[in-house]
């Protein structure tokens, strides 16, 4: 598969640290995602993997080092979060959408209060959104009325409603069926393709190998391992890394 | 047995009941609206950030569902004015009713913002919305949604004790049943009047909630 070619830094950790109480959750992260990058990170849960992602749009603060997202300094308290938060995609695990909104409203929301568009351009916005993710007939459809990979596929549908210039996935297929796995991961592909940045924490490897560009192994607060797919998963430096992969790839 | 019973008599006080029936109803009413006011202030206080607001709002929230109504009602109405403070029965009543009835929607309001899901108010972050963006669009809409059938409930204790106010000697429907009973003596007529008053009033909120429920329907998710 074509892959875009890699630019300037659109995210960079620089010695980053973060603590829950006496929790050393992010310990000392380094890490550059170029724009038009697909990074995957995956490693055992409780490794700080949510952690990582959250803190880009500051969802959880960092305590410690540099964090610069699309030229704004996320660890300068004075950053203005609603600027830096209206380009950040955020996708989680359990979709989180609104449940007394139609797909409609859930996606043309943000782009109406945050991004000040008129509802006529934000419901074409809106619409386009949807199209894209495959759910053009589901736009009046309550959250309660679609399915689990459905319902996820609104919430991407919601970050692209945006226009952001990076995405953020956080075990966007780990409270799926099996069944409906592909379909969000397929809509995800197709992102990829056309050139978004995006940080995915997944334990769906055939994803990584397919569309990412490097592949991350966080372990106790660490990213111990960063390369790119292929190398990745031949050739695993660490032995806690091969243990990881040996346990996840056989199931 | 209900040969006695005096029907007749009803129709002569009708007007009278027909007059205290609104009182009833403007007291309860307004009563309600300021227990709103007053419960989405006090619950936002409890709930917020700044500890000594917090701790006051509790306070409040406290010593209003320890105390009986009427106590709450003859500080209102005999404290008060002993104090320098001089109102009217009428806003002496709703005064007494709003605060009682505010510090139980203050704790329902309250149990209605607990039950959104942290996840959808996570999103909302994340999506650069402002907290007052975020109360406007995912927590009040659901919230309301969430708190209605037990606030149809606290808005029927309301209006029910809103017969307390007979004891300030308001005309209302408690009012009119003693009225009644002491210039004729016929307090099985009396209070029945005052009764199915109530119980008008009652199956008018129990109306009005259903309506509004029935619109609210995929808020349950
Ligand atoms: N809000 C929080 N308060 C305290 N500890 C937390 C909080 N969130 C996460 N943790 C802890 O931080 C560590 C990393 O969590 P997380 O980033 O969610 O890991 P992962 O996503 O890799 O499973 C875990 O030990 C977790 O228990
Ligand atoms: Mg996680």
């Amino acid at each position: 598969m074509e892959r875009y070619s890699v630019q300037r830094a659109m995210i960079e950790f620089k010695n980053v640290h973060k603590w829950f109480g006496d929790l050393h959750v992010l310990k000392d992260i380094n890490l550059e995602v170029a724009q038009a990058e697909v990074m995957v990170v995956c490693g055992p849960s409780g490794s700080g993997k949510s952690t990582l992602i959250r803190s880009i749009n500051r969802l959880e603060p960092i305590q410690k080092g540099e964090l610069v997202v699309d030229a704004m300094k996320v660890h300068d308290p004075k950053t203005n979060m609603t600027k830096l938060r209206a380009e950040i995609g955020f996708v989680f695990q359990q979709f989180n959408l609104y449940p007394h909104m139609t797909a409609l409203q859930n996606v043309t929301l943000a782009p109406m209060k945050v991004r000040k568009i008129a509802r006529k351009e934000a419901d074409d916005m809106g619409r386009y959104s949807l199209e894209k993710v495959g759910l053009g007939d589901k736009l009046h459809q309550y959250p309660a009325q679609l399915s689990g990979g459905q319902q996820q596929r609104v919430a991407i549908a919601r970050g692209l409603c945006m226009r952001p210039k990076i995405m953020l996935f956080d075990e966007p297929t780990s409270a799926l069926d099996p069944e409906m796995i592909n379909e969000v991961l397929e809509v995800m592909r197709n992102l990829a393709r056309e050139g978004m940045t995006m940080i995915v924490v997944t334990h769906e490897m055939g994803f990584a190998r397919e569309v990412s560009h490097r592949v991350a192994f966080m372990d106790f607060g660490e990213l111990t391992e960063i390369a790119p797919p292929g190398e990745f998963f031949s050739h695993p430096k660490s032995e806690r890394t091969k243990l990881f992969l040996s346990k996840i790839l056989t199931h | 047995m209900l040969e006695t019973f005096n029907f007749r008599v009803i129709f002569e006080y009708l007007p009278l009941f027909g007059s205290c029936f609104l009182a009833t109803l403007w007291l309860s009413a307004a009563g309600l609206v300021g227990a709103l006011v007053i419960g989405t202030l006090a619950c936002s206080m409890r709930i917020g950030r700044h500890k000594l607001i917090a701790i006051v709002a509790a306070a409040y929230i406290e010593s209003i569902r320890s105390t009986p109504l009427l106590v709450q009602l003859f500080f209102f109405y005999f404290g008060l004015p002993s104090l320098g403070i001089r109102l009217s029965e009428a806003a002496t009543g709703i005064l007494a009713l709003a605060l009682n009835s505010g510090a139980y929607l203050a704790e329902i309001i309250r149990a209605g913002i607990q039950s959104i899901s942290h996840g959808q108010v996570e999103a909302a972050v994340a999506s650069g919305l402002s907290y007052i963006q975020r109360m406007r669009h995912i927590i009040l809409p659901q919230a309301i949604g969430v708190t209605l059938p037990p606030m149809l409930g606290q808005a029927i204790v309301l209006v029910k004790d809103s017969a307390l106010l007979s004891l300030i000697s308001l005309p209302e429907l408690t009012r009119a049943g003693q009225i009644m009973t002491s210039e004729r003596f016929m307090p099985a007529e009396g209070f029945l009047t005052s009764a199915v008053f109530y119980l008008l009033i009652y199956y008018m909120l129990k109306w009005m909630t259903a309506w509004s429920q029935k619109r609210l329907i995929y808020m349950q998710a």
